[in-house]
């Protein structure tokens, strides 16, 4: 307890020499290391170049007054306890003192005794500030750790595995019969989900996290739209799907990042396609207003429960159905409607069980081309 | 007998260069392997590559550039065709990697996992 008092250092800035040597004295005597000075900026001076724990600063003095320097030294470094001495102690004052920051305010004329607690308490609360500082940096280290950790401890066994498969192809392929065929495309289909769950997942803990920082620039809805129906024009032939688009010409640009909202749109579509039995119908319209750029994904699909529609955008949460067989990352939803927050927009959903779901998406215009 | 091209690979990940070498010899091409970035220099002056494949993150993030930097002021190295593969990138899975005056100069990336047809045709491409 002596040594680690011995490097514990306590800074005394009063204009009275009676009160500097008489706090020295009772200090010194309890074992801490004590430094004095009867003048502010000399006090702020030792203060910066010595990184006391604990800063008794009297209130009324010649040059600078004491609430200056709480003022000074509050900004300066947060593991300093700063406590007010003062003759004329008041609410109003120690309120003030507060607000600036200093931890506590100390009526003079005061005993040895109350010195030693109140010394004795600020260095207390020194060390549980610090901790608590150091526990949450050390918290939000762990968080941005663990989403390094998982975008290379599983992205690479997992591009690895595909790697693998490519080369079973390429070895093997043209040996397999129809049934070796059909394991390895099914293989590759739920690597591609998994892949996508870990995707997606990653994508919701950086906005989470505030490192979301994808390239935001103009991008145009229309292009967006039609890339992502690109992507699902195989998909949407297998399954027996007409799409149909009606888009409004001149849409404005939205600020995005375009690779991000096209998977929003692959998303949406493609759980639009999952969802609706073969010779069905896909319409995706988009259109504005004064302020806002929507479009719609209606499918003529199984439809949602109303009391399911609430909890959809929920991580890990999938509608079960009767005869259900699609397999998703349970994440699509939640990523979705994470993106479009990124991007200010709003995500909404409408169905009728039986007859069919609308997702709508709405962005506001852009700043560019307003 | 014509003599076999030869590609060098160089990652930390011994089971994707197994992955990567299989495809590779089924377009006829030689394969060399090295799992790290100081044996994949030496083998560089040793086996004299006509390309070589680099993975971007070997141990720590980067990585992949110094030993790309090495092999560029090596001997032999300076037009040596290569490509560098990319895992992990920290901005997101889809932004693509562009070199720049901060960065040797790699002539193609490509994002794990390559598809066996893409993967030969660059190599013949880069090859000739």
């Amino acid at each position: 307890m002596m040594d680690e008092r011995a490097d514990t250092l306590v800074l005394v800035i009063d204009d009275e020499a009676s009160i500097r040597d008489g706090c020295a004295q009772v200090l010194e005597k309890s074992g801490y290391r004590v430094l004095t000075t009867g003048e502010g900026l000399a006090g702020i001076q030792i203060a910066r170049q010595e990184k006391p724990a604990v800063v008794f600063v009297d209130l009324k003095m010649p040059s600078i007054s004491g609430m200056e320097v709480i003022d000074i030294l509050s900004k300066d470094n947060p593991d300093m306890v700063l406590v007010i001495i003062t003759g004329y102690a008041s609410i109003i004052t120690a309120v003030e003192a507060m607000k600036k920051g200093a931890y506590d305010y100390f009526p003079k004329p005061f005993t040895p005794d109350q010195l030693r607690a109140v010394t004795k308490r600020c260095i207390e609360h020194r060390s549980l500030a610090m901790e608590t500082r150091r526990l949450r940096k050390e918290k939000e280290q762990v968080q941005q750790n663990f989403i390094t950790f998982v975008s290379h401890e599983m992205r690479s066994p997992l591009a690895t595995i595909q790697q693998y498969m490519e080369a079973l192809t390429v070895i093997a392929g043209e040996s397999l019969n129809s049934e070796g065929k059909e394991i390895v495309e099914r293989c590759n289909r739920r690597l591609q989900s998994l892949c996508e769950l870990v995707e997606h997942w990653l994508d919701i803990s950086r906005i989470e996290a505030g490192i979301f920082n994808r390239k935001m620039e103009s991008v145009n809805l229309s292009s967006l739209i039609l890339k992502s129906i690109d992507e699902l024009s195989a998909l949407c032939r297998q399954c027996e799907l007409s799409v149909t688009t009606e888009i409004a010409e001149g849409l404005p640009g939205i600020e995005g990042d375009e690779e991000s909202l096209i998977r929003v749109f692959v998303n949406i579509i493609g759980n639009a396609a999952k969802y609706t039995p073969a010779g069905g119908r896909i319409s995706i319209s988009a259109g504005q207003d004064e302020y806002y750029v929507t479009a719609s994904v209606s499918d003529t699909g199984i439809g949602i429960a109303p009391d399911k529609i609430p909890v959809i955008f929920e991580p890990f949460y999938r509608v079960k159905t009767k005869g259900d067989t699609q397999k998703g990352s349970g994440l699509g939803l939640t990523f979705c409607r994470k993106i479009v927050e990124a991007h200010e927009g709003t995500i909404d959903v409408t169905s009728v069980e039986g007859e069919g779901t609308t997702f709508t998406v709405c962005f506001p215009r852009g700043h560019s081309r307003r | 007998m014509t003599v076999k091209k030869k590609i060098l690979l160089i990652d930390d990940d011994k089971d994707f260069l197994m992955a990567t070498k299989f495809i590779l010899e089924s377009g006829g091409y030689e394969v060399f392997l090295a799992e790290d970035g100081k044996t994949g220099i030496e083998m560089v002056k040793e086996v004299r590559p006509d390309l070589a494949i680099v993975d971007m993150m070997m141990e720590t993030w980067g990585e992949g550039f110094n030993v790309v930097s090495k092999v560029r002021s090596s001997e032999g190295g300076k037009e040596l065709p290569l490509i560098i593969l990319s895992a992990v990138d920290l901005q997101g899975p889809y932004q693509s990697f562009e070199p720049s005056d901060e960065f040797p100069r790699v002539d193609m990336v490509l994002h794990k996992p390559i598809k066996a047809d893409e993967l030969l045709r660059s190599a013949d491409r880069l090859i000739k």
